[in-house]
């Protein structure tokens, strides 16, 4: 047959033979459409599909047999080459054909319709079918069937998510939406063309997520915010998949996380049930970070902008209660003191870093710096503290974050207590033989400067204790000149041995103010607070409270008062309490541990902070005038702002003040054409 | 007589007619001084100004200080008193009365009034105080120098200063800020007032105060 075709062609009989191949093609394609019409119901898209095979294995041999007539004539009269001309016949009758094309795509809808609710279809077939859309041409493929079927889709999803929603709590419509998305996928895996694929996820991910994110979010029980509480990872990270597929989906999740984490905060920071006790209200905090932290890492795979969220949250509602620094300190004052207690390095170095973390959120580190060193003080004075180490490990943290500045009084601090050690030993071995059989004396020399100021209010010492305290301050003079020292009567502790009754011997661990006021017993049983009050000069508040302590508290009462009332009167006695009893041979009635400050306290504190901004706010502006010599005033304000942030955040107002102040010093001058400037004055 | 007074050879060779007006200038300045200081003392101007028919505490006498260039306040020494009647071209009582109305359009004019007004302030400084005056002092001067031009703004200005308590003395960049927000900001509106510009910080909370005393 090749051979009669190529004749053909060889003899100009081309365009015959092409338009008898036409024809003869087309009127066969007409008859068998008919065929096709006949088939019912599920027969018909196998007899298309039989026929289409059919059909194929023909245009093949054609094409073979025709080969010469596809490579001369066909290119030089401009003809549509055998194999396509058949597939566009194909296409045009059979496909295109009004009683076929309908009924192809609607049976072709309704198959998928039906799987998706569950039955099972010929998968093959479809296969098949859809093959020979794509082989007439994506056009074909897109027009006759995609594009209907996405539409078809669109509506089917938008139906059912709308019904998911009515019924379903948050958790369980994520499951079926997650569920139909595979489903779409392996659809297309198995019986559509590939490039439907990102096509149905779009249309799926449209109707069933996109359509409903904010309900989703907000569903009340069990949204986000419940998923959150309850810590549903599971749930959370398929939220955080299927959101992450759509426009907004996951800025959607992190918006509501965070105004729930600053809510949550909010309340956690103003509450004062839980204000009362500092360390438990830290560790509050502490808890919430880490249950978030691994929210994020497990079901966000530790999502960045989570991450930043988060901590644009804490650091949002730590500053909106001003004692989160003190607090801070106080739950590292606990850890160190007694918190820590026999846990490894490993351990030590986390809660550090963790506390660490909280630190970073501060605005008003410089506050914390206060209270640190305060507490430091007492840890150090006290002897209290669990580990050097973990005291060392701090600093070294703290000087990390915040620079040298922050930390070298801190520093100064340890550096006191290791040479009060070597100067007390030196002083021990000097003067052993004049100082004899007299009190033991244990002075921590402190540098002015780097320990909390202090008042030193007066105070009466017993002879005895003068009378080392002299020869010791003799000893250090003569050693160091030019010095000052002043004793901090109100910041000592003494160790009395005291005999009760019938030769009961205690050892009693006091302050040095409770010191002064017993030893004045071992002369008088008898003494009025007025004695008291002339004999040791102890300012009154501080004289009650020590009498307080030593005569009012059960298992501690080794004073007698008359009368027996709670509070300590002016018109009180003071007895010798003979009858005093203790199970400890050591019994501990001074106390110097830290604690939340008094309300006067803290108005003090803070006084003393705002003291200390402002000439590191002045300080700031005459740098930045220095070199900027001429400025406006928002400019300055924010410089100031930038350079002073990592120690605390400067009031607006405040700044000006310290402006307006450093003009009338002559630092700086109104620019006299543009009153908005100013200028550094040389 | 016009004579051109400041040029060297007018002054190297003054003409009969001036040297008679120094002298009276002096002879005027005689009967006001005190014997023993030669000024004129507080009491002196107070009668000066009995004579001029002026209230002493007027702003009128200010002015005259202004023009003298006087130092200190209370005092007019020769030399000052010689400035200013030169330049006001009076050797009497009655010419000096007859010169203030014109004395006064003088200083308001914008330009010598941005000179007067600080003027008014350094005038007002003493030993003790030397760059800032107590509240009631400059309540008093801003009424006697501002309440012509700017009375309602002055009123408000007075009334916020006697009430607020964070302010115990004025210093000379609060002063000229009130003038500077008389100047320029709109009265009783406020509207143009911008806090985060480089006003003193008193005049920010005298805003402040005003807005909330309107709700």
């Amino acid at each position: 047959m090749c051979r009669s075709a190529y004749n053909m062609v060889l003899h100009k009989y081309g365009e015959k033979l092409y338009n008898g191949l036409e024809s003869t093609m087309t009127w066969r394609l007409k008859e068998i459409s008919k065929s096709i019409e006949a088939a019912q119901g599920g027969l018909f898209l196998e007899e298309l599909n039989a026929k289409w095979m059919d059909h194929n294995k023909a245009l093949q041999m054609i094409r073979d047999i025709l080969m010469y007539m596809d490579r001369t004539y066909v290119p030089t009269s401009h003809r549509t080459p055998v194999h396509e001309l058949g597939l566009n016949l194909w296409r045009d009758h059979i496909i295109h054909y009004p009683m076929i094309h309908g009924r192809l795509l609607d049976t072709l809808l309704d198959l998928i319709h039906r799987e998706r609710m569950g039955e099972v279809i010929n998968r093959g077939l479809m296969r098949s079918i859809t093959k020979m859309l794509m082989d007439l041409g994506p056009a074909v493929y897109q027009d006759d069937f995609e594009k209907p079927f996405l539409e078809v889709s669109a509506s089917f999803y938008s139906g059912e998510s709308q019904e998911f929603i009515e019924c379903c709590d948050c958790g369980n419509y994520l499951k079926k939406a997650e569920r139909r998305l595979n489903e779409e996928m392996e659809r297309v895996s198995h019986y559509l063309d590939a490039g439907s694929e990102a096509k149905i996820t779009s249309v799926v991910e449209k109707e069933m997520i996109a359509n409903h994110m904010h309900r989703l979010v907000h569903m009340e029980n069990s949204g986000l915010v419940n998923m959150l509480i309850d810590d549903k990872y599971e749930d959370l990270g398929r939220m955080y998949t299927l959101f992450r597929r759509v426009p907004d989906g996951l800025s959607t999740i992190r918006d509501m996380m965070t105004s729930y984490l600053r809510e949550t905060g909010k309340h956690l920071v103003t509450d004062p049930e839980r204000l009362k006790d500092p360390v438990e209200f830290v560790q509050c905090l502490l808890n919430e970070k880490d249950k978030h932290d691994k929210i994020i890492n497990v079901a966000f795979g530790n999502d960045k902008t989570f991450q930043n969220a988060l901590n644009s949250s804490f650091e949002f509602f730590i500053n909106l209660n001003n004692r989160s620094p003190e607090f801070i300190s106080l739950y590292v004052d606990d850890k160190l003191r007694k918190g820590l207690k026999g846990a490894t390095e490993e351990d030590v170095e986390g809660i550090l870093d963790k506390v660490m973390m909280l630190f970073r959120y501060l605005q008003e580190k410089d506050v914390f710096e206060k209270y640190y060193k305060q507490h430091l003080a007492k840890r150090l004075l006290s002897g209290k503290t669990v580990s050097d180490d973990a005291e060392r490990s701090m600093i070294v943290k703290l000087k990390t974050e915040c620079g040298y500045q922050f930390t070298s009084k801190l520093e100064g601090m340890f550096t006191d207590m290791k040479t009060s050690q070597d100067t007390m030993q030196d002083f021990y071995a000097k003067k052993s033989e004049e100082l004899g059989d007299g009190p033991t004396l244990d002075v921590h020399i402190l540098t002015t400067g780097s320990w909390p100021t202090q008042p030193s209010p007066p105070c009466s010492l017993p002879p005895e204790i003068l009378a080392v305290c002299e020869k010791f301050r003799g000893y250090y003079l003569g050693t160091h000149s030019g010095r000052r020292l002043t004793w901090q009567t109100n910041m000592g502790t003494a160790d009395i041995k005291a005999t009760f009754g019938k030769s009961q011997k205690h050892e009693l661990n006091v302050s040095t103010y409770q010191m002064c006021v017993l030893m004045l017993f071992n002369t008088s049983d008898g003494l009025s607070y007025k004695d008291i009050e002339q004999a040791t000069e102890i300012p009154s508040t501080d004289l009650k409270r020590c009498l307080q302590s030593l005569a009012c508290v059960k298992g501690k009462n080794v004073l007698r008062k008359e009368p027996m009332s709670k509070d300590i009167s002016e018109d009180d006695t003071f007895y010798f309490n003979d009858k005093f009893t203790s199970k400890l041979v050591k019994v501990k009635i001074g106390t110097v541990v830290a604690a939340k400050e008094s309300e006067p306290e803290k108005q003090e504190t803070r006084q003393r902070v705002e003291e200390d901004r402002k000439p590191q706010i002045e300080a700031a502006i005459v740098r930045i005038m220095k070199s900027r010599r001429v400025l406006d005033h928002n400019s300055i304000v924010s410089e100031v702002t930038k350079q002073l942030q990592a120690r605390f955040l400067p009031n607006p107002v405040i700044i000006k003040k310290r402006i307006e102040s450093l003009i009338e010093r002559e630092f700086l001058e109104r620019d006299k054409a543009d009153r908005k400037l100013y200028r550094y004055l040389a | 007589v016009s004579t051109n007074l400041t040029s060297r050879k007018a002054q190297r060779v003054p003409t009969k007619a001036v040297s008679k007006e120094i002298e009276r200038i002096d002879q005027l300045f005689y009967t006001y001084a005190d014997g023993s200081s030669s000024m004129i003392d507080p009491e002196g101007i107070e009668t000066l100004c009995s004579h001029l028919e002026v209230p002493h505490t007027d702003v009128r006498i200010l002015m005259l200080a202004w023009k003298m260039g006087c130092e200190k306040q209370g005092y007019f020494t020769l030399d000052e008193w010689r400035t200013g009647m030169k330049a006001l071209r009076a050797d009497s009582i009655s010419k000096l009365k007859k010169a203030f109305p014109e004395l006064v359009q003088e200083v308001t004019r914008s330009s010598n009034f941005q000179d007067f007004y600080p003027y008014a302030f350094r005038y007002c400084l003493t030993e003790d105080k030397k760059k800032c005056i107590e509240i009631p002092v400059a309540c008093e001067l801003l009424n006697l120098v501002l309440s012509l031009q700017f009375r309602p703004q002055v009123e408000k200005l007075i009334n916020y200063l006697k009430h607020q308590n964070e302010y115990k003395v004025i210093n000379m960049d609060q002063w000229m800020g009130f003038l500077r927000f008389c100047n320029e900001i709109n009265f009783p509106s406020l509207d143009n007032y911008d806090a985060d510009q480089a006003w003193p910080l008193i005049l920010d909370n005298f805003v402040e105060w005003l807005r909330a005393s309107e709700n």
